[in-house]
């Protein structure tokens, strides 16, 4: 007759005794007996809760009355209580299970970095309400106003040149002339710069009104800018801000700071990452735009290059796998060839 | 609940020093964390609920003070429950909110009014699931309680400009420590309000200096603009400082604050606490924690967690008056079984 050794517990108590377990007579029942013989403690087996084997943790069950055998003899109630051994820490302590589970993680987590993150941010931003998007933007707006954006200086032809270009353009979208508005600002902090917002609103600075040397490329810009707004990427890129933290937090099942701050360098540059292929398609679209209106992209393309010398010189911005934006070279390279429609 | 003062079996002059140690290793917890992420993920995050239970029972379960350990008993449904419960408020919220945004000032009250029962609901829960030996611990904090201790003394000591910040942290720390009992014997805490204020004043020059020591490399580069690559530079070491800052002082402070409110806790009249922990170390042990993470990209996460652990758990003991793996207690009275499960029905665990 089989017989576990361990530790019996009077029931909610730490009042502990040397102990043994086996199964009773009747086949259906377990009994816990004192060094001297004496029955401790005995319930119909599918009363007892038996704790499922974890590493080395010892075993306890636990009987209806609250008193509690433990034993570090986890091999031992594996082989008496057979159904009960858990096949959760088998798997456990297999070091080729081990690695199956890491090709899985990361295979996954390919998946999510690649597929998931783009697609939920996407469906999550065509799903977000056009007053959100407005609200987003009016707060925007109001953080940058007469702080780092101030009042056009240009002239009011100009301006009205600027917005006729803008009109036409945006004529040639699918979604008309509506669904945008261009604010021209000048912006002395940020440079020769121009970006879209959420509800569609674009906002172009004098700085860069003033370094166009002609208005095609202006309207390569323009161009640019409505795409990013077609695919709503300001929105996408604030749901893909929050989505991988969240799904860290959620899979490893520890929100705690030390979680965050270990997802923050990750999470910069997955950023950036999917940063780059926004301005890749929003430089697509603009190129396709433009030809088929018969315009040439690659004149935008000799702005890039020409913000690009003036802002860092001529050995260039720095590494691309940092930046928000693809290196010029390859952005103007692929502006110049991009396939006719 | 009643304190009820111990007992002493043993002659008063018997003191017996039981240090806390923690058993566990990197290796097998490694097996067990990899496995239970990868069923996670498999799952679509369902089974992430037992994941944690496992997790939990794992490090618990493998802390020891003399002949006993700790053990978590929570179920995994319930966890679950709590997790879908707080998802589907989200959601609501999300909708909601995207539908009216005048809705946020209602949620926004809605939360404060319900966070106090969040906390005291989750910390009953844990206590409650927790066990050392065959005994449960129970919290028996209120709604009023964690009201004024999280809220109310927050909102005083931004009033006060943070002046009483560190009775703000007293108060928590008496909300969460002198409710808790361990089988019917009561925890007890007395916090020395000076010795808060001299720890809260390091913590106060130490975020100076971090301050300086953020600003320094944009002050070193004047010209730094024209330059991307040294503005990069200078950029990255400041963020690289505010990193350093951000987990190595909140984990050097709160070695200090636990080592004070440990040191004046007692459980019933005769058990003392003490806990030496070092707040270098643990500064140390978190940071470079966190370097080991990033650089395997995450595969040294449960190293991590058992290393901490275990540093933790070798500076902390109890000294008592008999081996306290002997305290005799019963917790629940016969019959009150039933009682104690519809009391903790509305109990869940929101992490936090």
């Amino acid at each position: 007759m089989m017989q576990l050794i361990g530790l019996h517990f009077a029931p909610g108590s730490n009042h502990q005794a040397e102990a043994s377990l086996r199964i009773a007579a009747d086949g259906k029942s377990l009994e816990v007996l004192g060094s001297n013989g004496d029955l401790l403690a005995s319930a119909p087996r599918r009363h007892v809760t038996i704790t499922s084997r974890l590493g080395g943790l010892r075993r306890k069950l636990e009987f209806p009355d609250g008193a509690v055998f433990e034993t570090a003899d986890n091999d031992g109630v594996d082989a008496l209580l057979k159904g009960y051994s858990g096949s959760l820490s088998r798997l456990e302590r297999s070091w080729q299970l081990a690695v199956t589970s890491l090709l899985v993680i990361a295979a996954g987590a390919a998946w999510f970095i690649y597929y998931g993150v783009p697609l939920g941010a996407r469906w999550m931003a065509a799903e977000t309400p056009l007053s959100l998007s407005r609200m987003i933007t009016n707060q925007t707006l109001l953080a940058m106003d007469g702080k780092i954006l101030l009042p056009t200086t240009l002239p009011l032809k100009r301006q009205r040149e600027i917005q006729d270009r803008f009109r036409t353009i945006a004529g040639w979208e699918d979604r008309g002339t509506g669904r945008y508005s261009l604010l021209l600002r000048s912006a002395p902090h940020i440079g020769p710069n121009a970006f879209a917002l959420p509800d569609g609103r674009i906002v172009m600075t004098d700085q860069l009104a003033l370094m166009v040397q002609n208005n095609i490329e202006i309207d390569g810009v323009l161009a640019h800018e409505m795409a990013h707004v077609n695919h709503a990427h300001g929105m996408q890129s604030v749901y893909q801000a929050s989505l991988v933290p969240a799904a860290i937090a959620f899979i490893t099942g520890d929100a705690s700071q030390f979680a965050q701050l270990a997802v923050i360098l990750p999470a910069v540059l997955l950023q950036s990452a999917y940063s780059r292929n926004f301005e890749q398609q929003a430089d697509d679209d603009a190129a396709s735009l433009l030809r088929q209106h018969g315009e040439d992209p690659g004149q935008m393309a000799n702005f890039l290059e020409r913000m690009e010398l003036k802002s860092c010189g001529k050995t260039g911005c720095g590494p691309s796998w940092l930046g928000s934006h693809p290196a010029t070279a390859i952005r103007a390279a692929r502006l110049r060839r991009a396939p006719a429609p | 609940m009643d304190t009820i003062p111990l007992t002493a079996p043993l002659a008063p002059a018997a003191s017996v020093r039981n240090a806390m140690r923690f058993e566990g290793s990197a290796g097998e917890y490694f097996k067990i964390w990899i496995v239970n992420t990868a069923l996670t993920i498999v799952t679509l995050g369902i089974f992430s609920a037992w994941a944690k239970v496992r997790s939990k029972r794992y490090f618990y379960g493998n802390t020891y003070i003399g002949s006993h350990a700790f053990d978590y008993h929570a179920s995994p449904l319930r966890i679950l429950l709590g997790r879908a419960i707080a998802l589907g408020l989200l959601l609501i919220y999300f909708l909601t909110v995207a539908i009216s945004p005048k809705l946020l000032g209602l949620w926004y009250l809605l939360f404060i009014v319900t966070l106090p029962w969040l906390i005291k609901s989750s910390l009953r829960f844990a206590a409650r699931n927790t066990s050392y030996g065959n005994v449960r611990f129970d919290f028996a904090g209120t709604y009023w309680g964690a009201l004024t201790a999280f809220l109310f003394w927050q909102l005083l000591a931004t009033i006060t400009l943070f002046s009483t910040l560190p009775l703000a942290h007293r108060a928590r720390d008496y909300y969460m420590i002198n409710n808790h009992s361990f089988g019917q014997v009561a925890f007890k805490t007395t916090i020395p309000a000076g010795k808060l204020y001299k720890i809260y004043l390091v913590g106060l020059a130490l975020i100076i200096g971090a301050l300086i020591a953020i600003m320094l490399p944009y002050g070193l580069m004047p010209n730094a603009k024209a330059h991307e690559v040294s503005w990069a530079l200078s950029v990255g070491v400041s963020s690289l400082t505010t990193i350093v800052v951000v987990l190595a002082m909140p984990a050097f402070i709160s070695a200090m604050t636990t080592n004070l409110a440990l040191n004046n806790m007692q459980l019933g009249e005769s058990f003392k606490f003490e806990s030496t922990l070092s707040p270098d170390r643990m500064a140390w042990i978190v940071l470079s924690n966190l370097v080991a993470t990033v650089a395997t990209f995450g595969l040294l996460y449960p190293w991590a967690r058992v290393r901490r652990a275990r540093y933790m758990a070798s500076c902390i003991a109890v000294t008592g008056p008999s081996d306290i793996g002997n305290i005799q207690s019963r917790l629940i009275p016969p019959g009150g079984a039933v009682g104690e499960e519809v009391a903790s029905f509305f109990d869940l665990d929101f992490g936090l």
